[in-house]
């Protein structure tokens, strides 16, 4: 844009020295790093896997075995490509029904090549060749005919889709007879190529892990607090002398109670050292903040003007972790009986009836306020239907849930949601009341993390599986530290309220490099167990199977299709644009987005990555429906979705995808290993499915308020 | 155009400069005889009712529509723009109401949209864009505090300034603002006129698209009256007072008809 058509002459300098007016609105708070954090796209699909994947570790013994996890992994990786290429499809405003299609119709075609081209068949190099420049065309005439004609690519995709699976059906009936391709690995060069892009690795137990796994968690933890603190509290001049030496007391503390923890059996022994180690963190992390940052000089205000809802919720809260604890009272944990089996024949009615009642008075207070002072005959009898069709409707739904639940399922629910209610009601208490007194938020963190401990004894001493119940009760008693740090540091340290671009920078890159690590160390260590002999031992008795550890590179191209996607999005113009034209396709092409192009090259991705999972595929089992992948389209959309992507484009996150395609894969397998019925999972996807999406839909309106 | 343009020095021309504009789409006259001009360093307001022709103006400015007869030139060169890209190449921009932003995207990836610095060729440096966008925000006068967040999280005004300023920085020397003000409340239609006047000090020159006389006259160094596509005058600031510019744009008799009637005072 040089080219000017005026004549460009000597410049002056004398641009009016503007007056920078700052007008700092008052409205406008400093958003902490956590909350910057918790407002990305990706953090509904993390929360989805992380608990889906806790869920069958606790419930499975075969879950988080290094075999299972390669195992689900390789299930995941085709799905995680092509959500990676449905991410950014869908960033960038379009769908495409057709992707599922192409990764079986890629496989057929692949097959049938190599296997009767010509009559002999050619070198199956070539027959890739051809094939991922079939789909390149596919995706490219899907594109440009959602940019020719401006209908919506579903009808565009959907017509495609539709096209290449008749397609796909009629040449292997013509060429081979039947629907099936098989026995491609037979072909020339295929033995070769499996060899070279679906290699498979096997491998032995790895030694090395423990120590790895505690470095990498103890470096990265530090990493992330130094850049936690640097990010929320204003740095000090100089160091506090005495706050260093009291974190140096405080490591030698967690270390001597930690050690201590590992060398000794016995309850008292081990409650002495966990008591000092976990004092010692809580000092560690408190007199760190001391010796770089800033202080408070005060100490606290009268707890005065502090909102109702502060006591409501903590009241609440208290009362939902007494009931918590009290849950295993009234009900066996051994009883595996369906509920409604085991309660007493005179107490089945009336929870029935209970029930019937529930949902007749919703019903009737969700109609009353429009009926009234407006009394007609016809309005009575429609609420006198409805709420005894909701009563029905509540009653047959308790009555279903009672007798398809066992006493003991029944009792882990009860659990759960009244102490993880009962502990987000505090949260929610001590952040209300930090807004005017800091001395309550002091009091009710406490509160909170005492009731997270007293829990986490609690669950400890009653859940009935053995793997839950250690790791549950750590991961407690580590938030419940946390938690107790967190208090104290608010209490005495100033909150900054500036950007501050130094350490906003520095503390990020830290916090990113910190947590990085210490994931990576806890998917190290909960990944690669290996059976002990005797554990093996018993899955073969009770009927399951030990499988080797396989490495496919499947796995390798998923990350690295994941990798790249995720940074051309991020770091590159491209990137720039794919948002752009996602989010206002006017504006793009205004400002000199070639946007056409843009959705072209999307939609040829999508078909490329296609063929990369359908070439694998075939390489993999060597036989290919030609009814393969249909149906998957709805998964990546599905993963997508879940991983953060918005609907109508402009918003999301490939990483995320990447995330929900673990979270589908997570779930068929766990649910294969813990034995029960496979169709379950669909149960389980759809709770996850909805929680993720919620959880984005909340933190995306976050992402968008004003700040 | 990854640096910013410099500024036009000052010469015995305008900067732009229309005579006798004429726009004809059929049978029917959308404009008829315009004549203004515009400085830089100096705001030209363009006020009309609805359906006085500001649109087909700004359109035959901005290289969408060319006129029918009548002269457009630039530092007194004949111009002629076959389509919007030419005009920006000449470095006049058009930033309208809604046509410019991507809600979502944050606003350092907004304001290089299009125009990404990049490193080997395929990273974008992405710590000089947010480093600019936030300098370039607050010679504005406007504090971005988080770079990152969302186009769509800042008000109206803040958002016409963000593509303002992205206007300004990539060299723009003629800003035309499409009703900058007409969706904005009263505090951020003044937010938008201070912004309107920083551009102009910093030696662009503006066209400032409005129907609001109160709001173009606070700004306004020349103004430009339309009414069904005949110019009602072209004025100095020191040649009309607010009186008379609100008189005209109601079409002068009718208000006072209309104030007559509904009984006003």
């Amino acid at each position: 844009m040089t080219a000017t058509a005026v004549p460009t002459t000597e410049v002056e300098e004398e641009v009016v020295p503007h007056s920078p007016v700052v007008h700092a609105d008052e409205r406008i708070s400093h958003r902490g790093p956590m909350q910057r954090w918790l407002i990305s796209p990706e953090i509904g699909a993390l929360i989805g896997a992380v608990i889906v994947w806790i869920f069958f570790w606790g419930n499975a013994r075969t879950f988080g075995q290094a075999n299972s996890t390669l195992n689900w992994l390789d299930v995941a990786a085709p799905t995680g490509i092509m959500a990676t290429a449905v991410a950014l499809l869908m960033i960038g405003g379009e769908f495409d029904l057709s992707s599922g299609v192409i990764t079986g119709g890629t496989a057929v075609v692949i097959g049938l090549m190599s296997r009767t081209f010509m009559g002999t068949g050619m070198n199956i190099g070539w027959a890739i060749g051809a094939a991922f420049l079939l789909a390149a065309a596919v995706g490219w005439f899907n594109g440009w005919m959602v940019n020719r004609t401006g209908l919506p690519s579903f009808i565009v995709t959907l017509g495609t889709f539709f096209a290449v699976r008749g397609m796909i059906v009629v040449m292997a009936q013509r060429l081979v007879g039947k629907v099936q391709v098989d026995s491609i690995l037979k072909q020339r060069g295929a033995e070769g190529f499996k060899n070279w892009i679906a290699h498979e690795w096997q491998f032995k137990e790895f030694s090395g892990r423990d120590p790895l796994f505690l470095g990498l968690v103890i470096g990265g933890g530090a990493a992330f607090l130094y850049g936690l603190l640097d990010q929320s509290f204003i740095r000090r001049v100089g160091l506090n002398g005495k706050a260093a030496l009291v974190t140096a007391l405080g490591v030698v503390a967690t270390v001597v109670g930690f050690t201590g923890l590992l060398k000794t059996d016995g309850v008292s022994n081990n409650l002495v050292y966990g008591i000092i180690g976990c004092a010692g963190l809580i000092t560690v992390m408190v007199a760190l903040g001391l010796t770089r940052w800033q202080a408070r000089s005060d100490r606290g205000e009268a707890t005065t003007g502090m909102p109702r809802s502060v006591a409501t919720n903590v009241g609440l809260g208290a009362a939902g972790i007494v009931l918590a604890c009290v849950t295993h009272i009234p009900f066996d944990r051994h009883q595996r009986l369906p509920v409604l089996t085991w309660t007493s024949d005179s107490l089945r009615p009336i929870i029935a009836v209970i029930a019937a009642l529930a949902g007749i008075f919703l019903a009737v207070r969700a109609m009353l306020p429009a009926l009234r002072g407006n009394w007609k005959a016809f309005g009575i009898v429609k609420l006198v239907l409805l709420s005894a069709y909701s009563g029905l409707l509540m009653m047959c739904g308790v009555l279903a849930f009672l007798q398809l639940t066992t006493v003991q399922g029944l009792r882990a629910i009860a659990m759960l949601v009244l102490a993880g209610g009962g502990v987000v009601l505090m949260l929610a208490a001590r952040g209300q009341a930090g807004k005017t007194s800091r001395r309550a938020q002091l009091l009710i963190g406490t509160l909170a993390s005492i009731s997270i401990v007293v829990l986490a004894i609690v669950v400890r001493a009653d859940s009935a599986a053995p793997r839950f119940r250690t790791g549950m009760f750590s991961a407690m008693i580590l938030g419940a530290v946390i938690i107790m740090a967190n208090t104290l540091l608010e209490y005495v340290m100033i909150k900054r309220r500036e950007a501050d671009p130094k350490a906003d920078t520095f503390g990020r890159r830290l916090q990113v490099i910190g947590a990085g690590a210490a994931i990576t160390g806890l998917i190290i260590r909960n990944v690669f167990t290996n059976l002990t002999p005797a554990h093996a031992a018993a899955v073969k008795a009770a009927g399951g199977t030990v499988g080797q550890n396989v490495l496919r590179e499947t796995v390798v191209w998923w990350v690295l299709v994941a990798g790249i996607g995720a940074f051309v999005l991020a770091k590159s113009k491209y990137g720039n644009w794919i948002f752009a034209v996602g989010g206002n396709r006017d504006a793009a092409r205004a400002i000199g987005v070639p946007a056409g192009n843009v959705k072209i090259s999307l939609f040829v991705t999508v078909s490329l990555c296609g063929c990369l999972a359908g070439t694998l595929i075939a390489l993999r089992y060597g036989t290919v429906q030609a009814n393969q992948g249909i149906g998957l389209e709805f998964e990546y959309i599905i993963a997508a979705v879940v991983g953060g992507c918005l609907m109508t484009g402009g918003y999301g996150s490939v990483i995320g995808a990447s995330l929900g395609a673990i979270i589908m894969a997570v779930s068929t397998n766990g649910v294969q290993s813990t034995g029960w019925n496979s169709d379950g999972r669909f149960i389980f996807l759809g709770g996850v499915l909805l929680l993720a999406v919620l959880v984005n839909n909340y933190t995306r309106k976050k992402a968008q308020e004003a700040r | 155009m990854n640096q910013p343009m410099e500024q036009q020095p000052a010469t015995e021309h305008s900067l732009l400069e229309l005579r006798h504009i004429c726009k004809y789409f059929g049978n029917v006259t959308a404009l008829e005889d315009i004549t203004t001009r515009v400085e830089a360093g100096k705001v030209t307001c363009v006020l009309g009712d609805n359906g006085a022709g500001k649109s087909t103006f700004i359109k035959i400015l901005s290289g969408v529509h060319q006129p029918t007869s009548g002269e457009y030139t630039m530092y007194g060169t004949p111009v002629e723009f076959q389509s919007p890209r030419d005009a920006r190449a000449a470095g006049i921009a058009a930033v309208f109401q809604d046509l410019a932003l991507a809600p979502l995207m944050s606003v350092w990836r907004n304001f290089f949209l299009g125009v990404e610095p990049m490193r080997f060729g395929m990273l974008m440096r992405t710590g000089f864009m947010k480093k600019t966008a936030k300098e370039e925000m607050a010679k504005m006068g406007i504090d971005v505090r988080d770079i990152d967040q969302p186009v769509g999280t800042m008000s109206g005004g803040e958002r016409q300034s963000v593509a303002i300023a992205r206007a300004v920085y990539f060299g723009a020397r003629v800003l035309i603002l499409d009703e900058p003000t007409s969706a904005l409340g009263v505090k951020q239609s003044g937010v938008v006129l201070k912004y309107t006047r920083a551009a102009a000090e910093r030696g662009l020159g503006v066209i400032f698209i409005t129907h609001n006389p109160n709001h173009a006259y606070p700004v306004g160094d020349r103004f430009l009256l339309l009414n069904r596509g005949h110019s009602l005058g072209d004025f100095a600031k020191e040649e009309i007072s607010q009186t008379e510019l609100t008189r005209l744009m109601a079409g002068g008799a009718e208000l006072e008809q209309l104030e007559h009637e509904i009984g006003v005072r």
